[in-house]
């Protein structure tokens, strides 16, 4: 998934640039605030839900019904980029 | 060999060819006599191949519409190879290009015009090429508007139809000089960044001035501003740049410059009504 992705960190936020058949969709790209950088770097295919709600419990200051829902935030956003 | 030189936004290209060279009225300006090395060679042959194209050729990207194709971008070997079309004549080919690998060195193939001479920087090719000079270098060309104001230098950017040319004319009626009110390259320069015109279809000289500040405009039944930063400006800006999005690298470039840009230059998102006022508004609120 994330080689579909051109990213660039600025700050702490991270912007998103899908590719589609390695096109840039321009119309279509996003910026993540802290908490979308930290799930954008520590997932990959095979984390669940689950495990990556321990790892913002860990890392940020927030229960897991908090990351729960940033993390169903981050995956919506992913979905509008391949819709 | 014929030779032609001109000169935008501080780029030499070196026009050459065998057949004279025409070049249309907004490129007269930037002719000079500048005898540096150039940054881009532009070799302008006489007829187009009859082959344009070999059955190895890639395409990468196409700029069309509903109706028509305007142009093709074909990987050939390490070149990029250009079929543009003529926009009167559906499907025509107007030219074919090559650029290689290094963005430094174009060959271009057009037929003769009436009277023999050579047309190469032809619309659209020739905003090509300007944006191939960016592409190198700590560049972007933009959709933008650009006023100095005798101080500073202020670029308006926005969707088609958010007031762009209505910005640059509201400026000039207050006395202030318009470099451009549609397309603008942005380089970095030592540690400062410029503004230049570009060549239009209109006779202009060529025109530079710092870059101290962007606004992201639209129409508002208001005047109100706000200052973006980080992630958004930067994201924010890179929508109105000019660019052929198909390769990552591109993109990775245009990012890691606009970041070292929004962060030295403000980015403001600005509602305006078009009068005179949004002029004085700006100068009093910029922070």
């Amino acid at each position: 998934m994330k080689p579909k992705f051109v990213t660039r960190q600025v700050g702490n936020e991270l912007i998103l640039v899908p590719l589609s058949d390695n096109v840039a969709q321009m119309s279509e790209l996003f910026t993540l605030n802290e908490t979308g950088r930290f799930i954008w770097e520590n997932i990959n295919e095979k984390t669940t839900v689950e495990v990556m709600e321990g790892l913002m419990t860990e890392a940020f200051i927030i229960d897991r019904e908090t990351a729960k829902k940033d993390i169903e935030n981050f995956l919506k956003q992913l979905e509008t980029a391949f819709q | 060999m014929n030779s032609t030189n001109i000169t935008i936004a501080d780029f030499s290209i070196n026009l050459l060819s065998e057949s004279p060279i025409s070049l249309e009225e907004g490129y007269l300006p930037f002719i000079n006599e500048d005898n540096r090395d150039a940054d881009v060679t532009i070799y302008c042959s006489s007829g187009i191949p009859s082959t344009p194209f070999e059955n190895t050729d890639k395409l990468v990207f196409e700029a069309k519409n509903e109706s028509q194709r305007f142009y093709s971008i074909f990987r050939s070997g390490s070149q990029l190879r250009f079929i543009i079309y003529n926009q009167q004549l559906k499907d025509t080919i107007q030219q074919v290009a090559l650029l290689d690998e290094s963005y430094s060195a174009w060959k271009v193939y057009s037929d003769p015009d009436c009277d023999g001479t050579l047309s190469p920087l032809k619309y659209p090719l020739g905003p090509i090429i300007m944006h191939y000079l960016t592409v190198k270098s700590d560049a972007v060309i933009i959709h933008a508007s650009c006023i100095f104001d005798g101080v500073k230098g202020r670029i308006f950017t926005g969707f088609s139809g958010a007031g762009k040319s209505t910005m640059s004319k509201l400026w000039a009626a207050a006395g202030n000089q318009i470099i451009n009110d549609d397309r603008i390259i942005i380089r970095k320069r030592g540690a400062a960044y410029s503004a230049y015109n570009t060549p239009m279809y209109y006779n202009d000289i060529p025109k530079k001035t710092s870059l101290d500040a962007i606004y992201l405009i639209s129409h508002s039944p208001e005047n109100r501003m706000r200052k973006l930063t980080g992630a958004t400006a930067v994201s924010r800006v890179l929508a109105f740049c000019i660019q052929n999005n198909y390769t990552g690298y591109f993109i990775q470039n245009q990012l890691v410059f606009l970041s070292e840009l929004c962060a030295h230059i403000p980015v403001y998102e600005l509602g305006f009504v078009p009068d005179t006022t949004i002029v004085d508004y700006i100068t009093a609120n910029e922070r």
